[in-house]
This record gives structure tokens, C-alpha cells and sequence, in this order.
């Protein structure tokens, strides 16, 4: 089967996501690796060039990121072309010419198997193909984004000061979370430093965000992120299940909280019950400690 | 300014939602049930500009079963000045409910469509840009905020790292990821002015769409895998928990 993988760049290299795709798809197929190329991602100019090239060489399946662009893309696409959709793919299986894939539905409290017709798009969660540390870089055909199709006029990027230099949350493989425990933004360096001594990213409850104590795009749950990381930590999170439902598909759940009956105790590894301002900058430590050993 | 806001109906965020027995659908007896909560996010911001700009008017409508009357019935007491209801089966193909979104649209000329970026029961995020792509619209995904200009609006998107700010000529359609403030609950007012209106309603089939459309069958359903009970430390001095944890992290559960 041909296959069609629309790759991402951020900060110059392919997205780690485009390279868990190519891996897949050349496991699956004939696979040809594409770059839109234009000075930022559009609806239109790059639907109009992508659905050019599907058109002109057929291939069976459409992967994407299930990235914030890349499921735009995906669902505009598939709307165009008139092909068979499904986002947020986390397991996909082909035998003959039925595409069966796992996906999360009701924010992850339930997970589906869909069979979906060929010629499909689909958009594929970061983190749910396992990538080896060795996977080579693979060829990427560039094709340019079609700007006479445009009908936005770009304005700005008003940027926000946090977290800049930090790893994508979507694509983090530890990411170290806090809510109202925290007391307040204050405190916010007790996340800050245990993420970097993980070398993650940092995230938060809806309650910190609705309080404006940090940027939405950090938010981790329904109406937020879902994130699928190799080590989560819940810092002073009591777990609604609207929480839950953005990560109890980590690997591994480390949750620290004064209140022993949590919620987030339920889906954690390893629970610590105590209070985070003391227990956090001793763990920050450990870590350290733990990883330079 | 006129905007129109296509929602849908699901199940409560608070629902614990559970497969039922033929293992391929969810549950529905005792569900609570409510806007999808990027759709309610949507309303909000319709909502602001309706409180800035009382010319504003807000119109919701909705393709779903008959049971979606009341999520009407809920956005109307919010404050939406029009409802409107097309009655279809659940298992309509998705393609097709955008065709028939967008002759709701084309009746109802608003200025501005807003979705919710995706409705919480699929979590599949099409509608949106798939109703944009069968008007020939352009559309700007996952905003948080709308800033009038001109026959035009700036729309805000939330990317990594801050906002890129789009400025479209109208009609045009957004997704909408967030408001800036929380959805507004009805007001007593709100809910006895939302009785009294009517929701007009009628079929599917009588819009004429094309209803061909590649259609997803799912085959199973099941609840995301339990979590094992997993280690508690507690009552220990912080560091030495701290140290257990550490090795604990880095030993046994190989991530360090």
C-alpha cells in the first residue's frame, strides 16, 4: 500500500511525532515523507497544495501529527477529498484493505476500535508509535504551500512569556505538573525546577489555568492537552476526573499530595502523601542526584 | 454582527462514562446531559461580543437527535437569541452533517460561524473545518479570542509558545479552543425567557444533502486499562522519601 506522511519541523528539526509516522509507514508500505513549505502553517494554502499531490499520486493513507495544525489539516483534507477521517489515532493495525485503528473517545474514558475505509486521512498521537533511538532521518520531499489559494492575512505572533524554552507538552516524554496545591504562581519554580532536573516540560490543572496562574496551553486534561508521557508528576493535583482523563495513559504516575483520599492516588505508580512544599525541593534533588549517577 | 454556533450534545464532562453491553457504545441510561464544553466556550465568546455590541445576535443550532432540544433550551437560557434543530440519526455519516450545517448556514447568512474546536463524545475535531471546506470558507482553528475590525475580525489562535493573530474578511468560520472567561451559567431570567421561545425543528432528510459520505464503524468500545494500586510512601522525613522515590524511579520503574 502507498502511504503519504505530511511531516512537521519545530525549531528547525523534524517533529519527533513525523519521525514516529515515517517509521510506521514504511513499516506499512511505500512510503514518501512531504514537507509543506511556507512561512507558517495556513488552512487553506496548505490544503490546497496537499490535496494536489493526494490526488496526483493516490496513496492509500494520509498520516499526520495529531498535532494542533496537523489535526486541522487532517480534518480539512479528508472534508476536501471526500476520504475517510479519524484523529487522534493511538494504535493502527491494516490487513487487506481495512484500515482498524484504537482511538480515545469521551476525552480517553473510553478507547474505540474503528475500522475505517481506504483511501483514509488519519492523525496519529504523539508518542503512540514507538520510535527507536536509532531510526534514521528519513527523506523528506518538500512541496511549497499554495499562498495564491489564501484568504487570511497573517497579522502578528504575540507571544507569551513562559515556558519558551521548554519541550512541547504534546510531545514531552516527562512532564511535571502542578494545581492548586501550589497555593499560587508564585510557587510555580518548585514545578519549574523539578521538570528541568526530569528534562521535561511543564503542565497544569484546569483549576491553575481558570485562575490565570499560568497560560492555557499548559492545561493537561479535557478542554486541555492529552498527554501520553514515559513519567507524569502530579504536583498538588487532586484529580477530577476531567484530569484523569488527559493522562492516565502515562506510563508511569507519580503523584504528591497532602490528602491521602485524592483522587489522583487511584491512577498513580507511586503516591506520595505529603506536603509538597516540603516533599518537591527534596525530590528536585534526587533527581539530580539520581541522574548524574 | 450576526454569529451561529453549531453545537452538539454530550454527555456531561462529570459523567463517568461506561461501555455498554453490546461493546460498542457507551451507556446512556442516568447520563446527564450537556454542551459539548468547546462548544459552551464558543457561546461564551459569542456571548462577549453580544455584551460589548448589543446588535450582536447569537444563533445555536444543532444536527442531532430529538433529546438535543434541551442543549438548545440550555444555550438559549445562557442567552442566544435563536434556536434551531435538525433532527437526525446519530449514525449520521460526519461529511453530511457538515453539508447540512452548511445549508443552515447558508439561510441563516451569519457573519461569523463558531465551532467548538471538537465535541467531547468523538473528540474527532471535523465538523469544524469540514463545514469551512463545504462553504468554500477559510477558517482559523482553536481561537481564544475575537476582536472586531471592519467587515473583517482578528481571530487569536493559541499556538505553542503565544498567538498568532489572523484577520479575515467576513463570513468566515473559527474554532473556538477557549474564552476568555468561564461559559456564563443561565440566570433565572435567562432560563424563564428561554421556555417561552421557540425551537423550530425539522428533518434531516429535508434539507437534501448528500448523504454519501465514508462513514467510521466502530467495532468495539471499551474503558482506557485500569491502573494497578500503586506504591504509597507516606509519614516518612521528605528527604528520604525523596531518595526512595528517586531510586524507586530511576530502578524499578526505568524512567530516570
Amino acid at each position: 500500500m502507498k502511504i503519504l506522511v505530511v511531516a512537521e519541523r519545530r525549531d528547525g528539526g523534524l517533529r519527533r511525532v513525523s519521525l514516529e509516522l515515517a517509521a510506521k509507514a514504511k513499516e506499512l508500505g511505500e512510503a514518501t515523507i512531504l514537507e509543506i513549505a511556507g512561512d507558517r502553517y495556513s488552512p487553506l494554502p496548505f490544503v490546497s497544495a496537499l490535496a494536489k499531490k493526494v490526488e496526483a499520486e493516490k496513496p492509500d493513507l494520509v498520516m499526520l501529527g495529531a498535532t494542533l495544525n496537523g489535526r486541522d489539516l487532517g480534518a480539512r483534507l479528508a472534508a476536501r477529498l471526500g476520504r475517510a477521517y479519524a484523529a487522534d489515532v493511538t494504535a493502527l493495525a491494516v490487513s487487506g484493505n481495512t484500515l482498524e485503528v484504537g482511538r480515545p473517545m469521551y476525552a480517553g474514558k473510553v478507547r474505540a476500535k474503528v475500522r475505517v475505509q481506504m483511501p483514509a486521512v488519519i492523525t496519529v498521537r504523539p508518542g503512540a508509535i514507538p520510535l527507536a533511538e536509532s531510526a534514521a532521518s528519513p527523506d523528506v520531499v518538500k512541496l511549497e504551500a499554495d499562498t495564491s489559494a489564501e484568504k487570511l492575512e497573517f497579522v502578528k505572533f504575540a507571544p507569551v512569556a513562559s515556558s519558551g524554552k521548554r519541550v512541547s507538552l504534546a510531545e514531552a516524554r516527562v512532564i511535571v505538573s502542578g494545581g492548586r496545591g501550589l497555593k499560587g504562581p508564585e510557587n510555580w519554580h518548585l514545578v519549574e525546577d523539578l521538570a528541568d532536573a526530569l528534562g521535561g516540560a511543564v503542565g497544569a490543572s484546569r483549576a491553575v489555568t481558570d485562575a490565570g496562574w499560568r497560560p492555557n496551553e499548559e492545561q493537561v486534561g479535557q478542554t486541555g492537552k492529552t498527554v501520553t508521557p514515559d513519567l507524569y508528576v502530579a504536583l498538588g493535583i487532586s484529580g477530577a476526573i476531567q484530569h484523569l482523563a488527559g493522562m492516565t495513559s502515562s506510563k508511569v504516575i507519580v503523584a504528591v499530595n497532602k490528602d491521602p483520599d485524592a483522587d489522583i492516588f487511584k491512577v498513580a505508580d507511586y503516591g506520595v502523601v505529603a506536603d509538597v512544599f516540603e516533599f518537591v525541593p527534596a525530590f528536585t534533588e534526587a533527581v539530580r542526584k539520581a541522574r548524574s549517577s | 454582527m450576526k454569529i451561529l454556533i453549531p453545537l452538539k450534545q454530550v454527555p456531561d464532562s462529570t459523567v463517568r462514562v461506561s461501555v455498554a453491553a453490546d461493546g460498542k457504545s457507551i451507556k446512556t441510561e442516568g447520563v446527564t446531559w450537556s454542551i459539548s464544553p468547546y462548544d459552551e466556550y464558543a457561546i461564551e465568546m459569542a456571548l462577549e461580543r453580544k455584551d460589548a455590541d448589543a446588535s450582536t445576535v447569537v444563533a445555536v443550532v444543532t444536527v442531532g437527535p430529538a433529546r438535543s432540544r434541551d442543549a438548545l433550551r440550555q444555550a438559549l437560557a445562557m442567552g442566544c437569541d435563536e434556536a434551531s434543530l435538525v433532527v437526525a440519526e446519530e449514525t449520521a455519516a460526519p461529511l453530511a452533517v457538515a453539508r447540512a450545517l452548511a445549508k443552515v448556514v447558508e439561510e441563516a447568512k451569519p457573519d461569523l460561524v463558531l465551532c467548538g474546536k471538537q465535541a467531547s463524545d468523538d473528540d474527532q475535531g471535523f465538523i469544524g473545518p469540514a463545514l469551512a471546506e463545504v462553504l468554500g470558507w477559510a477558517h482559523v482553528a482553536t481561537i481564544t479570542k475575537i476582536v472586531p475590525a471592519d467587515g473583517a475580525a482578528e481571530l487569536w489562535r493559541e499556538v505553542e509558545g503565544g498567538h498568532e493573530v489572523w484577520k479575515a474578511k467576513l463570513p468566515a468560520l473559527a474554532t473556538v479552543h477557549k474564552s476568555e472567561k468561564e461559559p456564563r451559567y443561565p440566570s433565572l431570567p435567562g432560563i424563564m425567557k428561554a421556555k417561552k421561545k421557540e425551537i423550530p425543528e425539522r428533518a434531516f432528510a429535508s434539507l437534501n444533502v448528500d448523504s454519501s459520505a465514508p462513514a467510521l464503524e466502530i467495532v468495539a468500545m471499551e474503558p482506557p486499562p485500569a491502573r494497578g494500586a500503586g506504591k504509597i510512601l507516606k509519614d516518612g522525613d521528605a528527604k528520604q522519601t525523596a531518595q526512595q522515590l528517586a531510586t524507586l524511579l530511576r530502578d524499578e520503574a526505568k524512567v530516570l
